[in-house]
Parts: structure tokens; C-alpha cells; sequence
């Protein structure tokens, strides 16, 4: 037997391999599609209340459509689902009227209604959406998402059980009543006690819900009921109001004048209720289960592989979508990604490695013509370490760094050196002057190093610049190094952490200088400056100045455009003055496009929307042939 | 024969659990998690995230809940493919490295099996000299460098092969090749090393006094014996081939478990890092069993006890 076994072996093994390469080699291709294009990496999710990233937004663009589009060149809000909107002279109520021919994609029309339970579900602190403040500006929004609850409002209680005939995935039984009291820890307390504060005590709420008083404690009691969520009551608290089946109205705290272009940010996109109360998440965003409402429709997914994507033939401006099938290829690195493009498999990739910028620039590629991005690479200072708490020494440190020599040497995709937090280029979009900070002066640097009490760097504490791994952040930092040696004589020291290490740093404020970047949301100042409002979560400089905030909240409130620039302006130059972040440069695009593509535009958000765009085939053909690739 | 898989399987059990509970445990005190994000995000908003996916629990209730759960085989949703379940990107991202780790051990067997005979056969020719010249380089050369040359050679130079991506047999032969070469270059100085071993011995001169052809003594008598420590190699190999190469794979924008690997780890994605590791861990242990149990068929010096 044990021969007999030992003879079959060889020939088992080859079987195996034989069979396994046959299954291997029966895989089918899939038919070429019409524009393909490189995403950067595998995309967290398509629901779009529950991812941030660009990769996200390009497919998400793809597959619902928001109140508003953003034209392709300029920007501005274009008719989205709203065919129209008003705004009130105070410039706090936003009214939109939406299209009647938009529709879903299981055929039923996108109302006022999706919207407004969209926004809820976005809001709700189960959905738990890392983007929500961006819709912070509606009233009440805020306590709703942050379940802050008062005496004498009105509430919402969301029971843990269903109304009988609801959807699989529906929300619980929901009373409306009045806050009328909380007791905290046995005792009756004015205010909801805070995060902190509640630990793992249980706090009762006292709810009047049809002139009756009810006690609700999270677990239930000996004398209180059990309850999942209790919220302001988002119908009669959040200024987010449906009208009528196609008038949705929202109300804001502040004139915001760049909510329009939020409302078509995709975090803000409407998703199908039926659809996600029927299979709940995640199951809902599986291809077999998805409804949406934008452009394309959602045909298969392979895991960090490719997204397949085909046209809604049912999209009210299919007319101006030109192509049938779209694949978004999740490629993680840029390498590959240039790989697949120089041999003409994708149509566009989001970015090129670094290090091959100069040689494509060399070559003077029309397809390769990187041009101004909304972000700003900076460096935070710790403004609570001495010696970096003195303004002096901060303004000496920024006049000390030559920029134009690390755009020169160490970025060189054309990158602009930056002497504002704002980019410069906003210019081109609205009428807003960043406010610039000192240039490059080696001889008023060592002065200022000086009257702060450290003559040529003489008695400067050691400091550190702290950043992330990666070649870019490492070749500034040295550069920066050696130049504050020669123009300054300090000691500077360099450390190097990975990312998650890195972020913790410099939230904890372990740091001297930290090496940073910010790519704005929406086109104005504010999603720069309102950063280093005292206490801001993404200030991390612990630099505080009253009058910075005064100014930022007196912004908040002016109807006027104009007079709100100014004060923005004022602000900024307050921040350029004291110097907690030192800009360093502003970003480039460096996307390549293949010049076949017709309708793709250049604009300072990097947003290309795929409505409008089309593929020049006699083009194509020509040019693939001029390379030899077909 | 029973008893043996029984133990095996005991302490298989056994080995998973101490992987699962020392990976649970050193994921989470590396800094960072899940949720690190470059903008930091309003308290409350944190809290409602962490609420969501159970991170504000004391550690030992989400040890003994991961527990519980992959106990029952359900690896969870993955944190940051948040549309999918552990399960599901493991079911469809091992067909994807198995292929290819099937199309490397082809390569490696046929180049790695043929250079070894050559070599041992005309041992001391230049032949000899030259195959295991490029066997050593093959070892010390990372599979990246050697993936670099071969897109600069078969996609760029001669343009055969497409340049990276999954779907067609053409898109099966760089990476293959490439994962392959440097376990090829093993087996070839493994197998010069045994059929030069056996060579030597009395029951192949023997052969030989027969008057028996060179080709048949090497293939039917000499083969056998010179196999063994292949064999042993190939166990952790297969399962390290087939776990996905975590380099080639992202080179060649492959789907497989290697690009999940790398990316879960970076992300700190908890639940499909523990996902991988402990398929990674199952895999290699079930290699080596089967390996230990095929010796007991192809060497009747060995009993399995």
C-alpha cells in the first residue's frame, strides 16, 4: 500500500498543479471600458455619510448626485438635483426647488424628502459621520449630532424596538415630547452633564410626551425605561425642513456664503431610504442592492482591485454623460499607476511619484501641466515651548527659511513658494487677498534672533522638526535644517516617525516644529483660518489670540462679502504676524490626463466630474499607435 | 496515523489562540489605530466613532468579544473597506494569490528542478557554474528588484506583457515569474545538493554496473532520494507563496491577501490585520503537516508516530 502510494504521489501532485493552472488560466477578461482611470487606493466605503477622501469623492460623484454640481472649470454651484434656489437677504435660509425629472434608480422620483431624512441619517450619531460639521452650519444641527439636549426642548426618544410593519433596518419607535428635567447620579442637575463628567454613570432623562412624564435612563432601571438615542427633535430643532415633495429648506446659524458650494460636497449627497432600510448598512452599498441617483450606476466590485461602473440611463442629464462604462482602478502605488498609463491602459491618474516630476516636466508633456491645488504644505511651531512661545524667534525662523530654494531643489513639480496660509491662487476663484508673511531676509532674521536674546544662536535650546516618513517631508526638513544652521548658527535636530506616531505627536503637542499640510474643503479662507481659533481641534499650536477669534466670529455673522473678506483678511494677517505655522509652499496638481479626453479641466480643487467628459476615439487610436501600443 | 492529526490539530488550536491573543494585544499597543486621521475631529463626533465600532469598551471586554466572534469564524467587518466583511475580501482575494502563487510554484519547480539536475549532472562544467551563479543571484536579489527589470524588459522594451493589473493569462506571467524566481533558485541548489548526495551512493552504482542509461538511473532511481529536502522546502514555501508576496503584489496591482496585508497593517485595520494573520498562521501550520505527513510516504526511513 504504502508503495503504491508513494508511486501515485508525483503524478497526485502533477495532477493538482495541471488542474489548479487550468482553473487559473479560465478566468474571463473583462470587456475594456470606456474610461479607466487610476483612484489612488481601494475606496472605505460608497456611503457617502461615512468616508472623507478624495478617492471616496471620485466615485461617489459618480454614483449620487447633491442638491448642486460643481461646474468643471469655475467651480461655482451648478443645478444639481435643485433645478433652482433662493437665498434670503440675510443670507441665513437656503431654499431649494428640486428637478422633477430626477430620479432613482429603482425609478421612483428624488424628493425634498430624501433629502431631509438623508441629512437626519448624516446627523445622527449612530451613523457616527466623521464629515457631519459639515453641515454644522444648519441650526441646531450641532446638539443633534452631538445628542446635546436641554430643558424645555423638544426631544425625540428612539426606542430599541421597531414599529411593527418597518423595514428590516429601520429606526426604533420614536416619541416626541419636552425635555423636562435630568437627573444626574440621584440628583437633579439644570444641565446634561458632559462626556467626561458621565462616565459610566447613568444619567435619567425626564421626557412630558402627551402630558405625561416618563423617566428614560440608557439600560433601563428599577423605575426608568430603556431607550437607544435621545435627541433634540430634529423636525422641530433642525432648521432642515422638506416643504412639500420637491422644496427642501434650510436654515443657518450665520450667512455662510460658501454653503452652495457645500451642498454639493458628496458628503452632503442624498442616499435612497428605502434602500438602506431594507438591507441596512453595509449591505445596502453591495451592487446587487445599491439605489442611486447619479450619473452612473454601481455594476461590480473587486476588492482593491477595480470599481465598474455604467451609465444611468435613467439620470436626468444623461444626455451630457458620454460614456457607457467606467472602471476605477485601485492601484496603491503611483509607480504602477504611471506604469499602467505609459502603456495606455488607464486614461488618467491622480498623481505621479515625486521623483519622476522633473523628467516629465523636462519633457514638456502636454498631458503632464501641474498647476495650482488648494492646499498649503506649513509647519506648526509649538508656541507653548520656549523658546518658540517668543514671536520673535517664530518670525526669525520663517525669515531664515530660503522657499524658493525648496520648491527648486527638493519638490520641483513647480510648486510656489508660500508666504500665506491661504493659497494665493484662491484669487482666481473669489475676491479674497491672502495676507502675507515676511520674506526670506537672512539679515533681519539674525537681528530678530538677536533682540530675542540669542545673538548668532548663542544659547538657542536644541529644537526638533518633527514629520512623518517620506522622502519629500525628510529632504525639507534637512534643508531647513542646514539653512537655519547657516543663517541662524542653531542647532536643529530632525526625527523621523511613522504616521499614526507622528499624529499622536503633535495632537499631544509633543513637538518643537512639526511638519504639516491642510487641503481646504470648500473655496474660501475660512476652511484655512478657522483652524487656529483658540481650542480648535486642529489647531494643535496652543496659539490663542482673542482678537484672531473676534475677528472670525464677526466674519461669521456679515451679510456683506466684501467687509467679510476684510475681516478674514485682517485675521490672516494677525496669524502671518505671530507666526504659529510657517507656510512653506502651496500645492500643484500632478495628475496626467491623456489629451483624447475631451472636457477635463484644470481647477484648484482637483475635481473632475466625469458628466461632460468623452474620449476623441480617432484621437485615441492616433496617438496609441504614434507610442506603438497598438 | 489518527493520533497524529489529532495532536496536530490540538496544538493548532492552540497556536491560533496564542497568535490571536498576542497580535490582539500588540495592535493595540503600537500607537495609533483604526481611527488616526490627519484632521483631528470634534470630541463629540470621536466619541460617537468609537461608540460605533466599540473601541471606548475596557480592552479585556473587546478581547473577549473578538474572541468570541472569530471562535465562530466570523472575522468581523473590515475597518477600512467598511462595505465589506473580513470573510469576504479573504474569500475573494486568496483564489487571487493561490493562482498566483500556483503560476510562482510552476515557475519555481520547472526552472528550480531543471537547473538543479543540469547542474548536478554536469557538475564542475561551465554549465554548473553559470545556472548556480544565477541561482545565488536569485536568492540575494529582492523580488522588487527583480520585478523592475523584468517591466523594464517585458512591458517597456518588448512590449508582451501588460504592465500590471488582474484579469488575463498575460497578466498571470510577470508576477509569477517573478514570485517564482527566487524560491526556483532554492530548489535548484537544493536539488544539485541531494542528486549530487545520492549520486555518490552504492544503489546508484549499482544502477549503473546494470548498464542502466544515465537519464533513466537519475530520473528512476537517483531522483527519489534526491527530492527529500526539496519536499521539506516546498511546505512553508507554498504556504508563503500562497499567502501572497506582499512586494510583488503591489507592484503588479494584484487584489490579493499580500495587498490587503501591507495596506491592513498601515491602516491599522484591527479586525482584517487578525484576519490575515491568523489564515497566514493556519496555512503555514497545515503546510508543514502535510509535509511531515508526506515524508512518511516518500522516505520509508520516516514513520509517522
Amino acid at each position: 500500500m504504502q508503495s503504491a502510494v508513494r508511486r501515485a504521489f508525483p503524478w497526485a501532485i502533477l495532477l493538482l498543479l495541471g488542474s489548479a493552472v487550468a482553473w487559473a488560466l479560465s478566468f474571463g477578461t473583462l470587456p475594456p471600458a470606456d474610461y479607466t482611470f487610476s483612484n489612488d487606493t481601494e475606496i472605505e466605503s460608497v456611503d457617502p455619510a461615512n468616508v472623507t477622501g478624495n478617492p471616496e469623492g471620485r466615485i461617489i460623484r459618480c454614483l449620487f448626485e447633491g442638491l448642486v454640481n460643481w461646474h468643471p472649470k469655475t467651480l461655482e454651484p451648478i443645478p444639481g438635483v435643485a433645478e433652482r434656489w433662493e437665498i434670503s437677504p440675510d443670507g441665513e435660509t437656503y431654499t431649494f426647488y428640486l428637478r422633477d425629472n430626477a430620479l432613482w434608480s429603482d425609478g421612483t422620483p428624488v424628493t425634498a424628502h430624501d433629502f431631509h431624512w438623508s441629512f437626519r441619517r448624516f446627523l445622527h450619531p449612530e451613523t457616527a459621520a466623521e464629515y457631519s460639521y459639515q453641515l454644522w452650519y444648519a441650526v441646531g444641527a450641532r446638539d443633534y449630532s452631538t445628542s446635546q439636549v436641554t430643558i424645555g426642548q423638544p426631544v425625540e426618544v428612539e426606542l430599541r424596538e421597531r414599529p411593527p410593519d418597518a423595514l428590516p433596518y429601520a429606526g426604533g419607535v420614536l416619541l416626541h415630547g419636552v425635555l423636562r428635567g435630568i437627573e444626574f447620579d440621584g440628583q437633579a442637575v439644570d444641565e446634561q452633564p458632559s462626556l467626561e463628567e458621565r462616565g459610566d454613570l447613568p444619567v435619567t432623562y425626564l421626557v412630558e410626551i402627551d402630558g405625561r412624564t416618563r423617566r428614560f435612563q440608557q439600560g433601563g432601571g428599577s423605575d426608568a425605561e430603556d431607550y437607544k438615542w435621545l435627541l433634540p427633535d430634529f423636525d422641530r430643532t433642525v432648521g432642515i425642513r422638506a416643504l412639500d415633495e420637491s422644496t427642501l429648506e434650510i436654515e443657518l446659524n450665520n450667512p455662510t456664503p460658501y454653503f452652495l458650494q457645500l451642498a454639493g460636497f458628496y458628503p452632503l449627497f442624498p442616499v435612497n431610504r428605502r434602500c438602506v432600510e431594507t438591507f441596512g448598512y453595509p449591505a445596502w452599498t453591495k451592487p446587487e442592492h445599491i439605489v442611486s441617483n447619479g450619473p452612473f450606476l454601481l455594476e461590480s466590485r473587486r476588492i482593491r482591485d477595480r470599481i465598474r461602473m455604467i451609465k444611468n440611463p435613467d439620470y436626468w442629464d444623461r444626455d451630457n454623460v458620454h460614456f457607457n462604462v467606467v472602471d476605477a482602478l485601485a492601484v496603491a502605488s503611483d509607480t504602477t499607476a504611471l506604469n499602467l498609463y505609459m502603456t495606455g491602459e488607464i486614461d488618467y491618474l491622480p498623481s505621479v511619484p515625486a521623483t519622476i516630476v522633473p523628467e516629465l516636466l523636462a519633457q514638456d508633456r502636454p498631458d503632464f501641466q501641474p498647476t495650482p491645488f488648494f492646499g498649503t504644505y506649513y509647519y506648526r511651531l509649538n508656541t507653548t515651548r520656549p523658546p518658540l512661545d517668543n514671536v520673535l524667534v517664530r518670525r526669525a525662523l520663517n525669515l531664515a527659511i530660503n522657499k524658493r530654494e525648496i520648491v527648486e531643489k527638493v519638490t520641483r513639480a513647480g510648486q510656489i513658494p508660500a508666504r500665506s496660509l491661504v493659497p494665493m491662487s484662491i484669487r482666481e476663484y473669489v475676491a479674497y487677498t491672502p495676507a502675507e508673511c515676511g520674506e526670506y531676509d537672512v539679515e533681519e532674521a539674525r537681528r530678530l534672533l538677536a533682540a530675542a536674546g540669542f545673538p548668532e544662536g548663542r544659547g538657542f535650546p536644541k529644537i526638533q522638526i518633527l514629520y512623518n516618513t517620506q522622502d519629500t517631508h525628510k529632504s525639507i526638513a534637512e534643508l531647513i535644517q542646514s539653512q537655519w544652521k547657516r543663517a541662524l548658527g542653531i542647532d536643529v535636530s530632525l526625527q523621523n516617525q511613522e504616521w499614526a506616531v507622528y499624529l499622536g505627536q503633535v495632537r499631544q503637542m509633543e513637538y518643537w516644529v512639526a511638519r504639516a499640510a491642510w487641503i481646504g474643503d470648500y473655496l474660501d479662507p475660512n476652511t484655512f483660518l478657522d483652524m487656529f481659533l483658540t481650542d480648535g481641534a486642529n489647531n494643535q499650536t496652543g496659539w490663542s489670540n482673542p482678537r484672531y477669534d473676534d475677528l472670525l466670529k464677526q466674519a461669521n455673522r456679515e451679510t456683506d462679502p466684501a467687509r467679510r473678506f476684510e475681516l478674514l483678511h485682517e485675521a490672516e494677517a494677525i496669524l502671518m504676524d505671530e507666526l504659529p505655522v510657517i507656510p512653506i509652499y502651496y500645492y500643484v496638481t500632478t495628475f496626467m490626463v491623456r489629451p483624447y479626453v475631451n472636457g477635463f479641466y484644470h481647477n484648484i480643487q482637483d475635481v473632475h466630474p466625469l458628466q461632460g467628459m468623452s474620449i476623441d476615439v480617432e484621437e485615441k487610436q492616433r496617438l496609441l499607435e504614434a507610442e506603438g501600443l497598438r | 496515523m489518527i493520533s497524529f492529526f489529532v495532536r496536530r490539530l490540538i496544538w493548532m488550536v492552540i497556536t491560533l489562540w496564542v497568535v490571536f491573543t498576542i497580535s490582539f494585544f500588540l495592535m493595540r499597543s503600537v500607537a495609533g489605530g483604526p481611527l488616526s486621521n490627519e484632521r483631528a475631529l470634534e470630541p463629540e463626533i470621536e466619541a460617537n466613532i468609537r461608540a460605533r465600532y466599540h473601541l471606548d469598551d475596557p480592552l479585556w471586554r473587546q478581547y473577549l468579544r473578538e474572541l468570541g466572534n472569530v471562535v465562530q469564524l466570523d472575522l468581523g467587518y473590515s475597518f477600512k473597506l467598511a462595505d465589506f466583511h473580513v470573510n469576504e475580501i479573504i474569500a475573494q482575494g486568496f483564489p487571487i494569490s493561490a493562482t498566483l502563487g500556483i503560476v510562482a510554484l510552476m515557475f519555481a519547480l520547472l526552472l528550480g528542478l531543471l537547473a538543479g539536475i543540469v547542474s548536478a549532472v554536469w557538475r564542475g562544467t561551465p554549465f554548473d557554474f553559470g545556472l548556480m551563479t544565477l541561482a545565488t543571484i536569485g536568492i540575494a536579489l529582492p523580488n522588487f528588484t527583480i520585478a523592475g527589470i523584468a517591466i523594464i524588459l517585458f512591458v517597456f522594451l518588448i512590449p508582451i506583457f501588460p504592465a500590471a493589473g488582474w484579469g488575463s493569462v498575460g497578466h498571470l506571467v510577470l508576477p509569477g515569474f517573478c514570485l517564482g524566481a527566487p524560491y526556483a533558485a532554492y530548489i535548484a541548489r537544493l536539488t544539485r545538493t541531494g542528486l549530487l548526495d545520492v549520486m555518490g551512493q552504492d544503489y546508484v552504482r549499482t544502477a549503473y554496473a546494470k548498464g542502466l542509461a544515465t537519464h533513466t538511473v537519475i530520473i528512476r532511481h537517483a531522483m527519489k532520494g534526491a527530492l527529500l529536502p526539496v519536499v521539506s522546502f516546498l511546505g512553508p514555501a507554498i504556504a508563503g507563496i500562497l499567502t501572497g508576496s506582499l512586494v510583488v503584489e503591489q507592484i503588479f496591482a494584484i487584489p490579493g491577501l499580500g495587498v490587503h496585508f501591507v495596506q491592513a497593517a498601515t491602516q491599522r485595520d484591527y479586525t482584517l490585520s487578525m484576519g490575515l494573520v491568523l489564515l497566514y498562521t493556519a496555512l503555514l501550520y497545515t503546510m508543514n503537516m502535510l509535509v511531515d505527513l508526506s515524508y512518511s510516504y516518500l522516505d520509508p526511513r520516516v514513520k509517522v508516530e
